[in-house]
């Protein structure tokens, strides 16, 4: 099997990573080809995952297909990598049904627009108009600074230094009152008695 | 009268609905003509903040990507790292892991009983079951110093040495399992009505369940014997033996008897691992958690949890971060491709019914 996808596929990129697990690195326009071979020749025709890695330094994507043979025995990592901008990929979602919210959900969270998938509709999120928010450029920190605000009295917006040091000053007040309170009614006792 | 098509969303918050997510039924009478998952209530962007913290930073919030099952997110976890980082775990480290995650399959197993029986108005066997799951947190408790979210299973072993006496308490409780499991099956196994709202609901067939990726008890439900723990062993699982239970009719009352002989099965692997239980260290030595880094490398793990596959992707990029960490649970697919097809034409009082027999955790779609 390797020695047939090296050839036929022109790449150097199989590894076997573990007793049950393989990979291969293979081109983009290459992709459903090695997907169709291995299902229909070796048995891999379970699909189980697709995810992205975003490589913004090299200004690639990286999305690895996960397809298991029906013996459950044995999986084979796919992985092909497409531009970053004007991300794009073909559907698999013909080939497996799963594979269409797998890809919604792809496309909601790094911006990839899958070609032939027929519903990439919002997910999680609710009337998100940024940028995809695992994209490598997406600051969570800065989205929040600029597109939210604290709310009044919420623990989070305390400086907490300043607000403990608060706190044990109130608590020394209010223990030297009581102790005022204390001296004083002892006072008034002495002065009753006398 | 005309009988006319209406909306109403089942959820977000709703007893019948397994953790915060909504089903939008379309209906007419009470049948169910369309079925619309629809998440995005408790989206809380684990795999973004994974990717901006070191490796055991990253480590204190996998567990939480799943409330009823945490283990299988920290044992997948862990073993990416390990193996994308060249570690080997002790013997010992990896048979206290198999205990970990057999009791919490158990635990989650009580508490799958305590919803599906709560979906058909059978509320004395979910007390029943809450309480039972509260004897293994006890154990839990005082193995890892927390209930639910243990925190335990940390690359390169676990985080502590079993308490003294500890491996007698396993064995104490379950001796109680096995006699107290009976009870179950007169009170809600064979219990007539829950065989009667059961049995032909919820129908998946075996070509469907292979073509579409399904896992798990939807899988052993309709026939197929597919286990993570036999067809690729992680951990000591080749080690021990078991059987994979399976049912034939596909529907809501098989993958029941399904889940009840699994829960059998963990108290037979639990015995296995108290008795072999090795001596040893639990840790290996670990680099300082700031100077950690992974190679730029990626993996793909998986463990079988109580709902079935449970994979985790993992990539480095030689930095103290992880680069890439992708949770695939089995409810995306079930929630989306499985229960939206499987609910058209069912009755709108049975979708509490079938939503709990398929197992669906909502957070593990929305991570």
């Amino acid at each position: 099997m390797f020695k047939k996808i090296k050839s036929h596929f022109a790449t150097d990129d199989v590894e076997v990573k573990r007793q049950d697990l393989y990979k291969v690195g293979v081109r983009y326009d290459r992709l459903f080809e090695l997907i169709h071979m291995l299902r229909d020749e070796y048995d891999y025709k379970i699909l189980n995952a697709i995810t992205c890695t975003d490589w913004i330094e090299e200004g690639h994507f990286a999305l690895t297909y996960m397809l298991t043979t029906l013996d459950r025995k044995h999986t084979f990592m796919i992985q092909t990598m497409i531009t970053r901008e004007d991300a794009h990929a073909k559907t698999l979602s013909e080939e497996f049904k799963q594979a269409q919210i797998m890809e919604r959900d792809l496309h909601e969270m790094y911006g990839i627009d899958f070609i032939g998938n027929e519903n990439l509709k919002e997910l999680s999120l609710e009337n998100w108009v940024h940028t995809p928010p695992l994209r490598r450029e997406f600051d969570t920190l800065e989205f929040v600074n600029n597109h939210l605000t604290f709310r009044e009295g919420r623990d989070d917006n305390v400086d907490t230094k300043a607000e403990s040091k608060r706190l044990r000053a109130l608590k020394k007040a209010e223990k030297e009152a009581a102790k005022k309170a204390k001296e004083k009614a002892e006072t008034k006792e002495i002065k009753d008695g006398e | 009268m005309e009988n006319k098509h209406i909306t109403i969303f089942h959820g977000p918050q709703h007893p019948g609905i397994t953790g915060n997510m909504s089903v939008e039924l379309n209906l007419i009478g009470e049948t169910i003509q369309k079925a619309t998952t629809h998440v995005g209530y408790l989206h809380r962007g684990f795999e973004k903040l994974i990717e901006r913290r070191t490796v055991i930073q990253a480590f204190t919030i996998v567990c939480r990507i799943c409330v009823p099952e945490p283990d299988p997110n920290e044992v997948n976890f862990a073993m990416a790292v390990e193996e994308l980082a060249g570690l080997k775990v002790t013997p010992r480290a990896q048979y206290i892991r198999v205990m970990v995650l057999e009791l919490s399959r158990l635990a989650a197993q009580f508490l799958w009983m305590a919803g599906q029986s709560g979906s058909i108005g059978l509320y004395a066997v979910g007390q029943w079951a809450i309480a039972d799951r509260d004897l293994i947190l006890d154990l839990f408790e005082e193995l890892t110093g927390a209930r639910v979210y243990h925190m335990y299973i940390y690359p390169g072993g676990v985080r502590r040495n079993l308490p003294e006496g500890f491996l007698e308490r396993v064995s104490k409780l379950l001796e109680y399992m096995q006699k107290r499991l009976k009870n179950y099956d007169d009170i809600f196994i064979n219990n007539a009505s829950f065989k009667n709202r059961a049995i032909g609901v919820g129908v998946i067939s075996k070509e469907e369940a292979i073509a579409n990726g399904y896992v798990g008890q939807i899988l052993r439900g309709c026939g197929i014997k597919a286990d993570v723990r036999k067809d690729a062993p992680y951990l000591v699982y080749n080690e021990l033996e078991f059987e994979v239970p399976t049912q034939s009719s596909g529907d809501v009352y098989a993958r029941a008897l399904v889940r009840r002989d699994e829960m059998d099965q963990s108290i037979h692997i639990l015995e296995q691992v108290v008795t072999k239980m090795p001596e040893g260290e639990v840790m290996i030595k670990m680099p300082t958690h700031r100077k950690f880094k992974l190679p730029k490398d990626d993996t793909w793990v998986k463990v079988e949890s109580t709902r079935g596959e449970f994979a985790y992707y993992m990539a480095g990029d030689g930095s103290e971060k992880i680069r890439r960490m992708q949770v695939r649970g089995p409810s995306l697919v079930h929630a989306y491709t499985l229960l939206e097809d499987l609910l058209v034409g069912a009755e709108l009082s049975d979708v509490a019914l079938i939503m709990n027999s398929l197992g669906i955790c909502p957070p593990e779609i929305e991570r």
